[in-house]
C-alpha cells in the first residue's frame, strides 16, 4: 500500500469522523478535534525554528558572524519568563517592542491606506459624459449611502431631525443592502468549504469523480 | 522596572518608527533596516507562550485525571513529536519534513482535512439557520434577504435562467450599496485602529501589561 | 393536525434532516454535471489580463496567506494563478503569511507540478541544474534548449518545465509578515536569505534580476483573513505595488472599496472568483480544461437554491402559522 493511498485513507477517515459530528458528538469526533490543535501547533513550532529561528539567528550564530542577533535573541527569549511567577514582568519588554514598534510604523501607511485613500476615492464623480444611468445611480448611492452610513454609525448624536435623524435612516437602508449582500456571499463561502470536502471524499477517495 | 520601562519601550518604539517613515536618510534607513531583520526573530518567540499554555493546560488534566483527560494525550504527543520528527530525526520515512515522511503525513492527511471539514461544516449550520432563524420581520430584514436572495443567484451559473438582468442587478448591489456601507466601516475600522495605536503608544490604554504579574 | 400544529410542526423539525438535505444536495450535482456556462466579472478579469501581460522579464508575488480551513476557496484559485503565470514564463516568488499557510504553499506547487494530473508543470530543482548555472546558462530559453539538449524530456502529461531559481522560489512562512512585506519593499534577500528549500537566494536568477518588491509586477494574496490588508498598507502604499486580492466569499464583500479606489486592481471572491479565472484559462488557451472550482460551480447552483428555498419555506411556516403575532404579543405590542 503506497504512502499516498494510506493518507487519503486516513483522510477520509477523520474527514467522516468530523461530519459524524452532525448526528452527534462522539469519541471519534472529540479525538480528530484534539489531534488538530497538537498539530498545527507542533507544525508550526517546527516551521518556525526551520525558517526563521535557525537560519536567521542560529546559523549566524554558530558561524560568528551575528553575534548583534543576540540582541533580539534573549529578548524573544524572555517571553518564556511568563510562565515563571516571580519574573513574568520581564515578558512584558519583548511584548513593548513588537506592539510599539509594529503601531508606529503601521500608523502613517494605515492613515494612507485605510483612511486617506479611500476619503479621495469617496470624492468620486456623479456624472460623466456617455455614462449609463445606472452608473450614475450608482455613484448617487455611493457618494451619499455612505455619507448615511456614517451618519448612521456616529451614536454621540441623537438620531433626530434632518440631517441625524433623516440621515440615519438612508444610512440604516443601505447598510442593510450591504449586509446583505455580504450575507449573500457568506452562504456561498460555506458552500464552498463543503464542495472542497466532498470533491475529496468522491473523486480522491472513492473516485467516483473526475 | 516592571510597568515603567514597557511603556517607555513602547513609546519611544513608536515614535521612532512613525518619525522614522518620513525621514528618507541614510541612519533612517538604517534604523529601519534592523528592525526589519530583528522583530522577526523576537516575534518568532511568542510562539513559546502559546505553546506553554496549552502544555500547562493539558498537562494538569492528564495529571489530575480530569474527566476526558485522554485526549489531552492527543494534543500533547503530536506538539511535541512534530518538532522532534520534522527537525530532528534524520531524513527518512520517519524524520523530514518532505514526503514522504511522518511529519509530513500527520499534517497533509490529518491536520490539513480535519481543519478543512470542521470549516465545511459551517455549510450546515448556514442551511439549517436559513429555515430556522431568517425572518423577514421588518422592512428592513426584507430588505437585507432581498439583497441576499439577489446576489446569491446572480453569483450561480443557474441565475442567469432568471434573466441576464439578474446578475447586473446583484453586481451593482455589489458595487455601489455595498461598497458605500463598507466603507462607511472601513472608515470607522481605520480611526479605531489610529486611535488605539495612538493610545498604546502613549500609554494611555494599558490593558496589554495585564497578565504577567504586578 | 390544526393549521398552526402543522406549522409548528415544520419549523421544529430536527435539523438533522436539513444537514442530510444538503448533504445530498451538494453530492448529487457531482454525479450528474451540468457544466453550466459561467460569466466572467471585470474584477476577476482585470487580474487575469495583469498576468497574461507579463513575461519572463516581470516577476510576481503569490502570497499563500491561508489556513486549511478555507483551503477550498484559496486554493483554487492559487493553483490558477500559479498556471498562468508558469504558462507565461512569469517567475513567481512564494510566500506565506503563517506557519499552516506555508505547508499550504507546497501543497499548492505539489498540485501543479504533480506528474499525474494533465496539465502539469515539471519542477527542475535548483541542485539540478548548477551546471548550467554555472556555465552561465540563466535566461529560460537557454536553459530550457541546454536542458533538453541533454536528454530530459518532458513526461507525458506535462506541458513545461518550470527550474527553481529561474521560475519560481518557495520563500515560505516568516513572522510578523507584515514587517517581511516592509523589509522587502528594500532588499527580498534580506528578509529569505535562505528559500524553504535552503538554496540562497543572493544565487538566484531571478532574485538577482528582481532584488526588491519595488521591481515586482504585481503581488497577488490569497487570503482567509484580513492578511491581505498587509500588502495593501506595506506594499502598496509604501512604494506603490499594484496588488491584486484573492479572498473567501465572506470577506470578498468587504474589499470592494479598494478596488473602486484603485488600491487593488481586481479581486476573486470565493469559489466563483476562481471559476471565473479558470474559464479565462481555458478560453484563452492556458490551460486545456477548466478544474475543481468550475466544478464545484453546479453544486453551487444547487445549493444557493436550496437555502432561498429554505428561506422562504422557513418565512412562510412562520407567518402562515401566526407566530409572528405570538411574538407581537409577547413583547406587548
Amino acid at each position: 500500500m503506497s504512502y499516498d493511498l494510506i493518507g487519503i485513507w486516513v483522510a477520509a477517515l477523520f474527514t467522516l469522523a468530523i461530519y459524524s459530528f452532525l448526528y452527534k458528538e462522539n469519541p471519534l469526533y472529540r479525538l480528530a478535534e484534539h489531534l488538530v490543535v497538537g498539530i498545527s501547533a507542533g507544525y508550526s513550532i517546527a516551521i518556525t525554528y526551520d525558517i526563521v529561528v535557525g537560519p536567521k539567528l542560529v546559523d549566524p550564530l554558530i558561524a560568528g558572524t551575528g553575534w548583534v542577533l543576540l540582541i533580539p535573541g534573549i529578548l524573544g527569549l524572555l517571553y518564556i519568563t511568563r510562565f515563571m511567577p516571580n519574573v513574568a514582568w520581564l515578558s512584558r519588554y519583548p511584548m513593548a517592542f513588537i506592539m510599539g514598534t509594529s503601531m508606529g510604523v503601521g500608523f502613517p501607511l494605515t492613515m494612507k491606506a485605510e483612511v486617506l485613500r479611500q476619503l479621495e476615492a469617496a470624492m468620486a464623480p456623479i456624472y460623466a459624459a456617455g455614462m449609463p444611468w445606472h452608473i450614475v445611480l450608482g455613484n448617487l448611492v455611493m457618494i451619499f449611502g455612505t455619507l448615511a452610513a456614517l451618519i448612521y454609525f456616529f451614536f454621540s448624536k441623537p438620531h433626530k431631525g434632518i440631517f441625524f435623524g433623516t440621515g440615519s435612516k438612508v444610512g440604516i437602508w443601505v447598510i442593510m443592502l450591504g449586509f446583505g449582500a455580504t450575507f449573500g456571499f457568506t452562504v456561498m463561502g460555506r458552500i464552498s468549504l463543503l464542495i472542497g470536502r466532498i470533491q475529496f471524499l468522491l473523486g480522491d477517495w472513492l473516485h467516483l469523480i473526475k | 522596572m516592571k510597568r515603567t520601562v514597557p511603556l517607555i519601550i513602547v513609546m519611544v518604539g513608536g515614535i521612532l518608527m512613525m518619525i522614522q517613515y518620513f525621514i528618507p536618510h541614510q541612519a533612517s534607513q538604517a534604523v529601519f533596516d534592523y528592525y526589519t531583520e530583528w522583530a522577526p526573530i523576537v516575534g518568532a518567540f511568542a510562539l513559546v507562550l502559546g505553546v506553554g499554555s496549552l502544555t500547562r493546560v493539558h498537562f494538569h488534566r492528564i495529571r489530575r485525571r480530569s474527566k476526558n483527560w485522554p485526549y489531552s494525550l492527543a494534543v500533547l504527543i503530536p506538539l511535541y513529536a512534530m518538532p522532534i520528527l520534522g527537525l530532528m530525526v534524520p531524513v527518512s520515512l520517519w524524520g523530514g519534513m518532505e514526503s514522504p515522511s511522518i511529519f509530513h503525513f500527520l499534517f497533509m492527511h490529518i491536520q490539513v482535512p480535519i481543519q478543512s471539514t470542521m470549516f465545511s461544516l459551517l455549510a450546515f449550520y448556514i442551511a439549517s439557520a436559513a429555515f430556522r432563524a431568517f425572518r423577514a420581520k421588518s422592512a428592513l430584514a426584507t430588505v437585507l434577504l432581498g439583497s441576499a436572495t439577489i446576489v446569491m443567484l446572480a453569483q450561480v451559473p443557474i441565475g442567469e435562467i432568471f434573466g441576464p438582468g439578474l446578475q447586473d442587478v446583484g453586481l451593482w448591489i455589489l458595487r455601489f450599496p455595498n461598497l458605500a456601507a463598507k466603507r462607511a466601516i472601513q472608515f470607522g475600522v481605520g480611526f479605531g485602529i489610529l486611535a488605539t495605536s495612538l493610545k498604546i503608544i502613549f500609554g494611555v490604554e494599558r490593558n496589554w501589561l495585564g497578565g504577567a504579574g504586578e | 393536525m390544526s393549521a398552526v400544529n402543522f406549522w409548528g410542526k415544520m419549523l421544529n423539525v430536527d435539523r438533522r434532516w436539513i444537514f442530510l438535505l444538503i448533504g445530498v444536495v451538494s453530492i448529487v450535482p457531482f454525479l450528474i454535471p451540468v457544466g453550466m456556462p459561467l460569466t466572467t466579472t471585470t474584477e476577476v478579469e482585470s487580474i487575469y489580463d495583469c498576468i497574461d501581460s507579463l513575461g519572463p522579464e516581470n516577476a510576481i508575488f503569490l502570497a499563500f496567506d491561508f489556513d486549511p480551513g478555507t483551503d477550498a476557496e484559496n486554493m483554487p484559485m492559487s493553483v490558477a494563478v500559479m498556471r498562468h503565470a508558469f504558462f507565461r514564463h512569469v517567475p513567481v516568488f512564494m510566500t506565506a503569511y503563517t506557519p499552516l499557510g506555508n505547508g499550504m504553499m507546497m501543497s499548492g506547487f505539489e498540485y501543479v507540478t504533480n506528474q499525474e494530473l494533465p496539465g502539469c508543470y515539471t519542477p527542475v530543482d535548483y541542485a539540478d541544474w548548477a551546471t548550467y548555472r554555472d556555465a552561465g546558462i540563466v535566461d529560460r530559453d537557454g536553459l530550457v534548449a541546454a536542458w533538453e539538449a541533454d536528454g530530459h524530456s518532458l513526461p507525458e502529461n506535462s506541458v513545461g518545465w518550470v527550474f527553481e531559481g529561474r521560475d519560481y522560489a518557495l520563500l515560505g512562512y516568516l513572522p510578523l509578515f507584515h514587517l517581511v512585506i516592509l523589509g522587502m519593499t528594500s532588499s527580498i534577500e534580506a528578509q529569505y536569505p535562505e528559500d524553504s528549500h535552503g538554496n540562497p537566494l543572493v544565487e538566484m536568477p531571478m532574485l538577482r534580476e528582481h532584488k526588491s518588491l519595488r521591481e515586482v509586477d504585481l503581488a497577488l494574496t490569497m487570503a482567509g483573513s484580513s492578511a491581505c490588508m498587509s500588502w495593501i498598507i506595506y506594499g502598496r502604499e509604501k512604494i506603490g505595488l499594484p496588488i491584486a486580492f484573492g479572498v473567501t466569499a465572506v470577506m470578498a464583500t468587504d474589499y470592494f472599496p479598494f478596488i473602486q479606489s484603485h488600491q487593488i486592481i481586481g479581486q476573486m471572491g470565493g469559489l466563483r472568483g476562481a471559476a471565473e479565472y479558470e474559464v479565462l484559462m481555458e478560453r484563452n488557451g492556458v490551460s486545456a480544461t477548466t478544474d475543481k472550482a468550475f466544478t464545484g460551480m453546479d453544486v453551487q447552483s444547487a445549493a444557493h437554491l436550496l437555502i432561498i428555498l429554505l428561506i422562504i419555506m422557513g418565512n412562510v411556516a412562520y407567518f402562515a402559522g401566526g407566530f409572528h403575532k405570538q411574538h407581537l404579543m409577547k413583547s406587548g405590542r
